[in-house]
């Protein structure tokens, strides 16, 4: 097992290189120009020469893989640059804005995880019936609605005609309910798909038979059995999420006002604040690769098959 | 001797048109005898085996008739009801081994999990009594047998742990389901030696085979289906000396061109 993590942990390298050259020459290959960009932020109408001033002074105008060392070198020690936009270190940055957004973000999990597992069983169990309809059409709902309209509705029904929550809030948990369950139910909506599906064509196996053969309780096989040999494709769909949800949280977090990542990273794109972009795309980055890492111990911990797979002891 | 086990007029459909599997099949298994259900792929052997312990899906599958264990009819019994039964007094022996376990589950905790199904003992009497039932099996390390998943096992080891698992309670019958089909030659015989005791210490066998070589060694009486109908029954020698149909002579004929020296 600690090989296998060893192993995957030098893949973290090899991947984080790969998405910081990538972002690195996405962003340098757009047509908008940082220096004259940051040029026009500080002065009004800036002379080409204070430009070519400016593009020096960023080290602009050398090589691009010579730019890429100087960004990764500085990387390594801890510094991803000033951003333009805010002129704040873009550590400093993003320290500020990423509890925010894991918080919203391990909410919508929380929420995620008490629905799925409970809803999918039953509908899984319960085959045909009316729950499972239910659930089916629920299901279909939940992932097709765009989650800005969802956040809308929410706070129209929430906020406004029933005022449980306020439209506005800072700093406390109340205020992250509202959100956290606008980022959770597309996800939810299809992880109970997913999961029942999973769950169905394991109560069909050998060992659901044998099982019974044996004795067993329905109960225990279907909360046992079952739900321990259907977890493993979900888990690391789950890890995946949460990665999607880190980065994707902008839409969210805009109509809820909140100030989280997702929001600080779209307005540095929209601002053309390179470093900014770099250095969230790097952060967002290692959390999405760790969380696959965790997956696949999780994963590990269900079915040590795959540990004596990944090892080589089985065959 | 009593009857221990009596179907009567069994019919099995397909849901939702009734399609017909199994019709019209009736049979007792006396205590301490042996019945061989012979037939080929598909003759609905295996479904009758599996609706007297209430194995088969009530959503795709209809049954009607009677199954009677003992005095009480099982086919109508709850849930609750037909799970006590289940491997303490009519045990089952699977076809396939290497799928009949959970394979994120040590086979010690599946062990003691049916033990505890069955009976108030405590977890770590129960892991005893697992060791236990597997050394009666001749196992090679036992403890270490305990602490393993199932994948890691052969599958005449983990045939042997099924057949220590349908001992464990002592049951009145035995149901062997194709329990020879996926295993090698030497495997084959240690099942079927293991039957054979089973046999001798009075434990009444029910098996479904294809070959008549296994019902040749076991049965005291067998019977033959094709396309879920008896078409033939008697005592194994009735059926060997003088069979009637066709269909089972034609499948004689294919057993003892496999192994010729079974019928002895």
């Amino acid at each position: 097992m600690f090989r296998y993590i060893r192993k995957r942990l030098t893949n973290l390298i090899v991947v984080l290189f790969g998405v910081t050259v990538l972002s690195f020459l996405l962003s340098n290959i757009s047509p908008v120009d940082p220096a004259e960009a940051y040029a026009r932020r500080i002065l009004k109408s800036p002379a080409p020469q204070k430009i070519e001033e400016i593009r020096l002074k960023m080290g602009l105008d050398l090589p691009l893989y010579q730019q890429y060392i100087n960004w990764i070198g500085r990387c390594l020690r801890g510094d991803l640059g000033s951003s333009l936009l805010t002129k704040n270190p873009v550590n400093y940055d993003i320290a500020q804005k990423l509890p925010a957004t894991m918080q919203l973000v391990a909410i919508a999990l929380f929420w995620i995880l008490i629905s799925f597992i409970p809803i999918g069983i039953i509908s899984a169990v319960r085959k045909n019936s009316l729950f499972d309809h239910l659930i089916k059409g629920v299901a279909i709902l939940g992932i097709s609605i765009p989650s800005f309209w969802l956040g809308f509705l929410f706070l129209f029904i929430f906020a406004v005609t029933f005022p449980v929550f306020k439209v506005i809030d800072y700093g406390n948990i109340k205020s992250l309910i509202l959100p956290s369950l606008v980022l959770a139910i597309p996800t939810a909506s299809s992880f109970v798909r997913l999961f029942r599906a999973t769950v169905l064509s394991n109560l069909n196996k050998d060992y659901v038979v044998y099982a019974k053969a044996r004795g067993i309780s329905s109960n225990r096989i279907v909360w046992g059995h079952v739900l321990k040999n259907s977890l493993p494709p979900i888990v690391t769909l789950f890890f995946q999420h949460l990665g999607y949800m880190l980065a994707g949280s902008a839409v969210v977090e805009s109509v809820f006002s909140l100030k989280g990542i997702g929001l600080h990273l779209l307005n540095a794109v929209t601002a053309r604040d390179l470093p900014t972009i770099n250095g969230c795309v790097l952060v967002i980055a290692i959390i999405f690769v760790l969380c696959s890492i965790l997956a696949d111990v999780i994963n590990m911990v269900l079915n040590p098959r795959i540990t004596d797979k990944e090892e080589g002891l089985y065959e | 001797m009593t009857e221990l086990l009596k179907v009567s007029k069994l019919c099995i459909g397909l849901k939702p048109q009734t399609f017909p599997i199994v019709k019209n099949v009736s049979f007792a298994l006396r205590e301490g005898t042996s019945l061989a259900v012979v037939g080929e792929s598909g003759s609905g052997k295996t479904i009758t085996c599996k609706s007297i312990m209430q194995l088969l899906n009530p959503k795709t599958f209809q049954v009607s008739g009677s199954i009677r264990y003992r005095k009480t009819e099982l086919l109508t019994m709850d849930e609750k009801g037909i799970r006590a039964l289940c491997g303490s007094k009519i045990a089952m022996i699977v076809q396939n081994p290497m799928t009949a376990f959970d394979p994120t589950v040590k086979i010690g905790a599946q062990i003691v999990e049916t033990l505890m199904a069955h009976q108030r003992i405590s977890k770590r009497d129960a892991y005893a009594s697992g060791i236990l039932a597997l050394q009666k099996m001749n196992l090679p390390r036992c403890e270490q047998l305990m602490d393993s998943y199932p994948y890691t096992l052969s599958g005449g080891m983990l045939q042997r742990i099924i057949i220590a698992l349908s001992l464990i309670h002592e049951p009145d019958i035995i149901i062997a389901d194709e329990a020879t089909t996926s295993l090698d030659v030497k495997n084959q015989n240690m099942v079927l030696d293991e039957l054979e005791k089973m046999k001798r210490n009075g434990i009444a066998l029910l098996l479904v085979t294809h070959d008549f070589g296994v019902a040749a060694k076991l049965a005291d009486n067998v019977i033959v289906m094709r396309e879920g109908k008896i078409i033939e029954r008697g005592t194994v020698y009735d059926i060997f000396e003088s069979p009637r149909e066709a269909y089972t002579k034609e499948l004689l004929k294919a057993s003892i061109l496999k192994r010729g020296n079974c019928i002895d």
